[in-house]
């Protein structure tokens, strides 16, 4: 049931952006390019390492980059409930009561800042966090459903994204992450025993593993759930220093 | 059927709008309840997730979860012909039927002899379906149908309505913590099965079950174990224990900023 036309859609965005730019495909690809795609006025993103607090990397406006640091200072609003909800933060009316209740101190100083809208979506697998993406309008309104649907998937791209260039490479191909299997996510349970390390680096290891042997990262992990595979802790099998 | 549990059924998937409503608990009662009062052996509910695909979201049993997931793989089967039509679809006897070969292999291999697939469903809108499955073939009885059909559409109203009146996005973000929080569920499975030397189901068991004792959302749970802030204790005499040594660090103290570029240092 993959929606391969979506995916076709952004990733085919974020790679024409990149090609602009002329760089290789970077979160902030996709930082950009997902403000004509979902019909936002700004975007920004931060990066997280597991629990800790993300660093801003890449805003594409000025409200952007009050935004994300009003939240920073005033301890609450859309971009800290997605980081611990792991779910977004969908807030199409900055002017409702909604908003107002949800978040005291962030609605009006968003408001002044020049926001009307604001959408945060988690960049995460699980208990993996890789960061934040935030999204604001200066009109009211909500993501219909189409823009939603192409707004996680961009979410998905950056996430994959992130991880790589904290894994220190690319090792992964372009994939929707809602394809993702059950297998994948319980043989990075698995590696967080057998390696001795966070859930984070335990996907890094899986994903490295199978770009370095040249299969795919459903069939590796199935193998690995089977017991019919273990990776060792003392060795790095990441392509780069292969 | 049992009457008392339904009406506590009936209350409890109506019961949406408190303060720490969980989409994946509630759901997890839904299929739950559903295999118990319906006398089918198992239950499961696909969700339609915004980027346009279906996802499984709870299961009364392992085997009724891997067949869901085996559906969405092979993009056949009668649960997601019901939420592609919105109309419900029975397959009373899986060994006679021709249209999904593969399905019906993998039906077999589960236990499963007859589904019954229930959309979720409220006017046009099609959220999911709630699928039934019987170890012994032959019709489900009409009673069963119109109780499971009652059910599903009472959460269906739960999760749509009001919300969606009010706040539009709400169900939107409580679906997508769900999805977060299923990937979780089945990190903190691998984690549970490494550790101890057991099988994943019987690592959700005990996930489950600490869960229900601790009176502490699974997902919360799942997440705690995964980082390493909440340990669980195995089996009494499981073939290995619990090894605190391995524990992740607690947020916060793990002290390196994200690493940008040069590869990872071995552990």
């Amino acid at each position: 049931m993959t929606d391969a036309r979506r995916l076709g859609r952004v990733w085919g965005l974020v790679a024409e952006h990149a090609a602009a730019r002329g760089g290789p495909i970077s979160s902030a690809d996709v930082c950009a390019a997902v403000i004509p795609g979902v019909q936002v006025t700004g975007a920004w993103l931060s990066a997280a390492r597991d629990a800790q607090a993300g660093h801003l990397m890449q805003v594409t406006d000025e409200v952007s980059r009050q935004l994300a640091e009003l939240q920073l200072t005033l301890g609450e609003g859309p971009l800290l409930d997605a980081s611990a909800s792991g779910g977004p933060a969908l807030a199409s009316d900055l002017a409702s009561p909604e908003s107002a209740s949800r978040w005291p101190a962030f609605t009006p100083a968003a408001c002044r800042a020049g926001a009307a809208a604001v959408f945060t979506f988690p960049l995460a697998v699980g208990a993996i966090r890789a960061g934040v993406l935030g999204l604001y309008r200066d009109r009211p309104g909500p993501l219909s459903d189409f823009q939603l649907g192409d707004a996680l998937v961009f979410a998905d791209a950056a996430t994959m994204l992130l991880l790589d260039a904290q894994a220190g490479g690319a090792a992964g191909q372009p994939a929707g992450l809602a394809s993702h299997r059950a297998e994948i996510d319980q043989a990075t349970g698995m590696l967080t025993e057998q390696l001795s390390v966070s859930i984070t680096d335990a996907f890094a290891r899986l994903r490295a593993y199978a770009y370095a042997s040249d299969r795919g990262l459903t069939d590796v992990a199935r193998d690995i759930v089977a017991r019919r595979l273990r990776l060792a802790p003392d060795r790095d099998l990441s392509p780069e220093e292969s | 059927m049992d009457g008392q549990l339904l009406s506590e059924t009936f209350v409890e998937l109506t019961d949406t709008m408190v303060a720490d409503f969980d989409v994946i608990d509630f759901l997890h009662v839904l299929t739950s309840r559903s295999a118990e009062l319906l006398n089918v052996s198992a239950a499961g509910l696909l969700l339609a997730d915004p980027r346009g695909e279906l996802r499984v979201v709870a299961a009364s049993s392992e085997a009724a979860r891997v067949l869901e997931l085996f559906q969405l793989q092979s993009d056949q089967g009668p649960c997601l012909e019901c939420f592609r039509s919105g109309q419900p679809v029975a397959v009373t006897d899986l060994s006679a039927d021709q249209r999904w070969p593969r399905f019906v292999a993998a039906a077999g291999q589960a236990g499963f002899s007859a589904v019954q697939a229930l959309p979720m469903r409220l006017r046009d809108q099609i959220i999911g379906a709630l699928n039934l499955f019987r170890a012994t073939p032959g019709a489900f009885d009409a009673d069963s149908i119109r109780v499971g059909q009652a059910l599903a559409d009472v959460a269906t109203i739960s999760l749509l309505h009001e919300r969606s009146m009010r706040h539009s996005d709400t169900l939107n973000e409580q679906l997508q913590t769900a999805l977060n929080s299923r990937v979780i569920i089945e990190q903190a499975k691998g984690k549970l099965a490494e550790r101890l030397g057991i099988d994943v189901d019987q690592a959700f068991t005990i996930l489950r079950d600490q869960a229900r004792n601790r009176n502490q959302r699974l997902s919360d749970l799942a997440r705690a174990f995964v980082e390493g802030t909440q340990a669980l204790p195995g089996p009494v005499g499981s073939p290995r224990t619990s090894r605190p040594g391995t524990m992740q660090p607690l947020p916060g103290v793990r002290p390196a900023p994200p690493r940008p570029a040069p590869p990872r240092p071995g552990p």
